[in-house]
């Protein structure tokens, strides 16, 4: 083999790699703008299941990627509402609800994907290569010849990061996930702003099970997500709830993706378990490393995650 | 305006209302899901209930899916009153599985069933406790984040069991199936009532529920994990061992989720394979909360949660509806109970 087919088999498989962390990205930065704002949502497998489903499905129906991909979106939205309103305004227990929610998405998707299941998907986001940028050599054909979908996950992490740390949108959601009450003195909205942002948390979650079914994996399966939402939840721990950092985890479990799926492609003598093992012991031990990180250098969670709030307490 | 006003006392109906109304909601909705499908849920219920409670058998079958549940849920009590998220149960119960087959597929045939049990039984527990005791001891030392790191070990343990049943555990007369050899007859548990699949495990299952009720009522543990699960720093104020309590806990919690893997492969499937029903283990979770941590009812709602399941099973197989919809009235059930909680403690009111 020569080294231009090498190079070729590399840019490929981080090519891959950057699809297969769009899937982790989008949510996890919608969870780190949940958390940010307090509430914890570990219904993120269920709404990525959700997502995924009725994105394949109106994309099959429509013939329409996009079209299917804004409904993942919003179907991933909707269903997180169910979330808020129980952790919000019933003041419900967040962790069995969004339990509760994770059971929801993989319930409802297999009792109406039924009819769905091993259908594929004809239509795809066609990649564009971004003039100028893409001719960086190595990076730019792994980076800037990519699909829409992935363009706009690049500019979401930037408008993310401004707005978290520079805007008032992003200081007051941070108040109201350290100091609800004291958020609730300085004039803000707390229920609203919850609201807002477990909404968004939604959005994004249906956004990266969307971006699955319609790019990554263009079919139907029970449990196609396979845990991600997990791993995007992981991984917010793991990016220290900061946006930026969301890149460096997302990227990494996308090159694990993409590395097994090469593997298994090149029939590997490792077996398929192990190689499916991978991306969960790698997660297991990166949240193992990070939680002691953030116990040693202090870093801390948002101070009221997962705490109700109550404006008729004193 | 509605507003919450806070109760000055709880009222006992409502803890016995909520989880009723909750459940009758989750079918509710049920319906309206079988409905859009274009099926009569009249006659999907009708079939889901008769192959649950109908008769002597379809009632055994659902006390046969109930033993696995109660046991979970029975250790999952403990460490959710600790304030410990335990969702790990689907792990520990492979591992249990893992364990306890392994004498069943590698001992030789002809040791005596009672010592081949008893070997299967402590296997099993202690795989259970094993995948328990990690997460917990990473808990207690690093502060790692037990509902994460409990769920990644449920995706190691399915992909440990993969490795084995497509590796060396493998039956090489199964056709490339991903099966053990079939447990000799001294690795399997008796029946209890003939012509069912009623096991010993569900003796162990009705045991450990009242040692739980015991633990957590009678001794000195449970009282400290009651202290726990309050808070956290009033406990350490008060002297308790936080540490040593979460994980003595965490180990019992594993123990019976593995010996609960135990039962099913050793008295149900009498071989190991990738489909153990470790979603028991996520059931188990909504058991537990849908009694209110209470050992008592809980008892009643494994037998409610084990005919949706056993049920659920049948209609599947007769009807062809998806077995999804167990996971749908599961979920809903729970989201009202959660929500209502709030009904437990607050009244609503309105204000002009």
């Amino acid at each position: 083999m020569n080294s231009m087919h090498h190079s070729a088999i590399v840019i490929l498989l981080l090519s891959n790699a950057v699809k297969a962390g769009t899937i982790l990205l989008f949510p996890t930065i919608g969870e780190i703008f949940t958390e940010r704002a307090g509430i914890l949502n570990l219904g993120i497998e269920g709404m990525m299941l959700i997502g995924a489903f009725s994105g394949f499905m109106v994309s099959y129906i429509t013939h329409n990627p996009y079209l299917g991909f804004m409904a993942g979106v919003l179907s991933g939205g909707i269903a997180s509402l169910i979330h808020a309103f129980i952790s919000i305004t019933l003041r419900g227990n967040q962790i069995v609800s969004g339990l509760a929610l994770t059971i929801f998405g993989a319930g409802f998707t297999t009792f109406y994907g039924q009819k769905w299941i091993n259908m594929n998907l004809d239509v795809a986001p066609q990649n564009i290569q971004l003039p100028l940028l893409s001719k960086i050599p190595f990076v730019g054909t792994i980076l800037f010849n990519q699909d829409i979908i992935v363009y706009s996950s690049y500019a979401l992490v930037a408008v993310a990061w401004f707005i978290l740390y520079k805007t008032t949108i992003g200081m007051n959601l941070r108040a109201v996930g350290e100091n609800a009450k004291a958020a609730n003195a300085m004039g803000i909205n707390v229920y609203k702003t919850r609201y807002i942002w477990t909404f968004f948390g939604g959005l994004m979650a249906g956004a990266g099970g969307a971006y699955l079914t319609i790019s990554y994996a263009p079919f139907w399966l029970d449990g196609i997500t396979a845990g991600r939402g997990w791993i995007a939840i992981a991984l917010v721990i793991f990016a220290m709830w900061d946006p930026l950092k969301a890149i460096f985890g997302a990227y990494l479990f996308g090159s694990i993706n993409a590395l097994q799926f090469q593997l298994q492609a090149q029939g590997t003598t490792i077996p398929s378990a192990i190689l499916n093992m991978l991306p969960y012991l790698v997660t297991f031990i990166v949240i193992v490393l990070s939680s002691i990180i953030v116990k040693t250098k202090h870093i801390q969670p948002p101070k009221e995650l997962g705490v109700p709030y109550s404006r008729e307490e004193k | 305006m509605f507003y919450f006003e806070k109760r000055k006392k709880i009222p006992k109906k409502l803890q016995i209302t909520i989880p009723v109304v909750s459940i009758l909601i989750g079918v509710l909705f049920g319906a309206v899901a079988i409905l859009i499908v274009g099926i009569n849920p009249y006659t999907v219920y009708k079939s889901l209930f008769l192959n649950a409670f109908g008769n002597w058998y379809a009632f055994s079958e659902t006390l046969t899916a109930a033993t696995p549940l109660l046991l979970i849920s029975a250790g999952l009590i403990l460490v959710f009153r600790m304030g410990i998220w335990n969702i790990g149960a689907y792990g520990q119960y492979i591992m249990g599985a893992i364990f306890s087959s392994y004498f069943a597929i590698f001992m030789p045939a002809d040791i005596p069933k009672p010592l081949m049990l008893s070997m299967m039984v402590v296997g099993g527990m202690v795989g259970g406790m094993i995948w328990a005791i990690i997460p917990a001891i990473l808990k207690v030392f690093w502060e790692v984040n037990e509902v994460i790191s409990t769920l990644l070990l449920n995706y190691i343990a399915l992909f440990v069991l993969k490795f084995l049943m497509y590796g060396s555990w493998k039956n090489p007369t199964s056709y490339g199936f991903p099966l053990s050899k079939p447990f000799p007859d001294s690795a399997q548990m008796p029946i209890i009532f003939e012509h069912t699949r009623i096991s010993l495990g569900f003796i162990f299952a009705i045991l450990a529920i009242i040692a739980i009720w015991f633990i957590i009522s009678k001794t000195k543990f449970g009282y400290e994990a009651k202290i726990i699960g309050n808070n956290t720093t009033t406990a350490k104020y008060a002297g308790i061992n936080v540490g040593k309590n979460i994980i003595i806990a965490m180990a019992i919690s594993g123990a019976l989720a593995g010996l609960a893997g135990m039962v099913q492969v050793s008295g149900i499937i009498h071989f190991l394979q990738v489909k153990i029903n470790a979603n028991y283990g996520y059931t188990s979770i909504i058991v537990a909360w849908i009694s209110y941590l209470n050992p008592i009812v809980c008892f009643f709602s494994s037998i409610i949660f084990g005919g949706i399941a056993s049920g659920g099973y049948s209609i599947q197989i007769s009807m062809r509806v998806s077995y999804g919809i167990v996971g749908l009235i599961e979920s809903i059930a729970l989201f009202s109970l959660v929500g209502a909680q709030i009904f437990l403690n607050y009244t609503l009111r309105w204000k002009k």
